[in-house]
């Protein structure tokens, strides 16, 4: 498990290396420029944002009708990681936006449901975090809502008239753009590995801590 | 070598790859051939020298922000794993060696 953790490491870090080197061969986009370099780093964090809602809400769901410890584990480090990219894309979005659109924020549709999936996993840690006894359950509950608003953003940008480009922007990318963005993709997904077993690892280290203050208690009202 | 110097080692050596990562696209930055040169540039693309200059918004200092952004949001992540799992680690330690004095 720690070779291949480590092992992992070392392909985020080549494909994190690589990667800006692609990124600038890749061809100009027409009407943008050099901004839209930022979608090759931008839209992926998206992408891994909505898969960890994903596995956060599939592991709470887990968590609560099979009371699995180890779910509860992973629904908690993979919501701290939504609220991780979640922040960076919000953030990374309105600076291509400035140039863009000329603003940095607009009220449409998907920006402002992106905003609201981020609370609501940024509302996930803090029950978790001031919820007191019982919080585990009612934050997994939180998570389930969480993935459960992961297609309305999704398909946010093909309902409403939004500024955001539509879906089919993915699909459509030019050879030579495409290469590179799927690229990227693959290396935020192995980031996101590495980062998910780390802070699942940290997660079974502190269970451990608590199993073992029991353990003291125990041995204290024996003696 | 104990648990804690092991979680040291391995958050060094995380530091590292980050910085080498976070490195990278200063890097390529600096070895960018000006947008102008590119294939993709001179088959028609909007030149954005020819705007007005009070139209004109440079485009640079947001992407490498964009991408500063998200390295330092990431490695900033990493830090405070490393530090909560060194405390842990600690914790982890202290307890087990009350529990063995209770035997």
């Amino acid at each position: 498990m720690r070779k291949s953790f480590v092992v992992w490491v070392g392909v985020a870090a080549a494909m994190f290396v690589i990667a800006p080197f692609l990124v600038v061969r890749a061809p100009y986009e027409s009407t943008m420029g050099l901004v839209q370099k930022i979608f090759y780093y931008h839209a992926p964090l998206g992408m891994l944002m909505f898969l960890s809602a994903f596995v956060s809400g599939i592991a709470a769901g887990l968590f609560i009708f099979n009371g699995r410890a180890s779910a509860d584990r992973i629904s908690l480090a993979a919501a701290e990681i939504t609220v991780l990219f979640g922040s960076l894309v919000l953030i990374t979005g309105p600076m291509w936006a400035r140039k863009a659109w000329g603003v940095w924020w607009q009220w449409d549709a998907r920006l402002t449901s992106s905003l609201l999936l981020w609370m609501i996993f940024v509302a996930y840690l803090l029950v978790r975090r001031y919820g007191g006894p019982g919080s585990d359950k009612l934050s997994a509950a939180v998570s389930l809502f969480g993935m459960a608003n992961v297609p309305f953003v999704y398909i946010s940008v093909n309902v409403w008239r939004t500024l955001h480009p539509k879906t089919s922007v993915v699909p459509t990318l030019q050879p030579g753009m495409r290469e590179v963005f799927w690229f990227c993709v693959a290396a935020f997904a192995v980031l996101y590995g590495v980062l998910l077993a780390l802070r699942v690892h940290l997660g079974a280290q502190q269970a451990e801590v608590e199993r073992l203050y029991l353990e003291l208690d125990d041995r204290s009202e024996l003696s | 070598m104990t648990k804690t110097h092991r979680v040291k080692r391995l958050v060094r050596v995380l530091a590292l790859v980050a910085a080498i990562m976070a490195a990278a696209p200063l890097l390529a930055a600096a070895w960018q051939q000006p947008p102008g040169q590119t294939e993709a540039a001179r088959e028609g693309y909007v030149p954005v020298k020819d705007l007005p200059a009070a139209e004109q918004l440079p485009a640079a200092p947001l992407v490498l922000g964009a991408y500063a952004v998200i390295w330092v949001g990431v490695l900033v992540y990493v830090w405070t794993i490393s530090r909560r799992l060194a405390s842990v680690d600690r914790e982890l330690i202290t307890l087990r060696r009350m529990i063995d004095t209770r035997h």
